[in-house]
């Protein structure tokens, strides 16, 4: 009988504490301690062709601007961005359309962004669609290159 | 004579508690670590088109500017995140990349008239798919006319 009942203490002792360890660790991650993505570097990857040089991330609009590594002057037909979030972020397009001379660095700006997570404080993964061509090539196909900013929304 | 049942205690605790901090430590460390390394990777493949794209598009504009009949062979290192290979209007040569944010394109513009092997070309494109297969491949580049320099894999 007085095994039994130690034993029967034992199991109910250590549920217990499994129960509260399994309340905790829940409630770290709602509160997000173990979203670990947080914790890397705020970053924007382009292509060694069309490089990134900066960004900002500010309450309604994305700025970044880019330079032309391809060594040739380029027409931008297109700018885009779109991430991961249902519904996506949905912005206007960038003013900058035209001709981008090569090795000259140009601001694309995204205005009036909302959806797709976008939100002060919070940190967001875009991602940006540049298509060009060259008005030097007879049929000018028009090829895309793809970046992405990470980066922490501001605030105000 | 054994320990008391407290000394025991505080050393399960303390037991728990090292564990609990090597994981603190050790988990945030390793998904760090992991999302540079998949970014460097991406950056050296991203090197490796741009040395090949280089490589052919220079070694093109000697050939041509050689005369007719001159060729070299070119040693390449393709990576794995190569898609597509085309020659468009013989003037671009163009590589469509597999990135963690979708698909991309490498464009390299040449000075002088390029193609590939003329089963491949259709309209005004020429494919090289052997240059979408990871590893070495030599790349024959002949002037074999006055007018296009033809890249030929071998």
């Amino acid at each position: 009988m007085k095994k039994s009942q130690s034993a029967l203490e034992f199991l109910v002792t250590y549920a217990w504490v499994f129960v509260v360890i399994a309340v905790i660790v829940g409630a770290l991650y709602y509160f997000g301690i173990f979203d670990f993505g947080k914790y890397v570097p705020q970053k924007c990857t382009f292509t060694s062709q069309i490089s990134c040089i900066d960004f900002a991330l500010d309450s309604s609009q994305v700025k970044v601007k880019l330079l032309n590594n391809l060594g040739e002057k380029v027409t931008v037909s297109s700018a885009t961005i779109t991430n991961d979030a249902n519904p996506p972020i949905t912005c206007a397009a960038p003013s900058f359309a035209g001709t981008w001379e090569a090795s000259r660095a140009n601001d694309f700006t995204f205005t009036s962004c909302s959806g797709g997570a976008y939100l002060p404080k919070q940190k967001v993964d875009l991602r940006i669609t540049v298509s060009y061509y060259s008005e030097s090539t007879s049929t000018m196909p028009v090829h895309k290159v793809v970046g992405r900013i990470n980066g922490i929304v501001k605030s105000g | 004579m054994g320990l008391s049942s407290q000394a025991k205690a505080q050393s399960s605790v303390e037991y728990l508690v090292i564990v609990a901090l090597t994981f603190a430590i050790i988990v945030p460390a390793a998904y760090i670590f992991y999302n540079y390394s998949l970014e460097s990777t991406n950056e050296i493949k991203d090197s490796q088109v741009l040395e090949i794209g280089r490589t052919v598009i220079d070694s093109a504009q000697a050939i041509y500017y050689s005369g007719q009949g001159s060729k070299t062979v070119v040693e390449l290192r393709i990576p794995d995140n190569v898609y597509n290979v085309s020659i468009l209007d013989g003037r671009e040569l163009s590589f469509t990349l597999r990135t963690p944010f979708g698909l991309s394109d490498a464009v390299f513009f040449s000075k002088v008239n390029i193609s590939g092997i003329s089963s491949n070309c259709y309209a005004n494109a020429c494919l090289i798919p052997e240059l979408t297969v990871p590893g070495t491949l030599k790349l024959k580049i002949e002037a074999q006319n006055q007018d296009t320099v033809t890249l030929i894999p071998i």
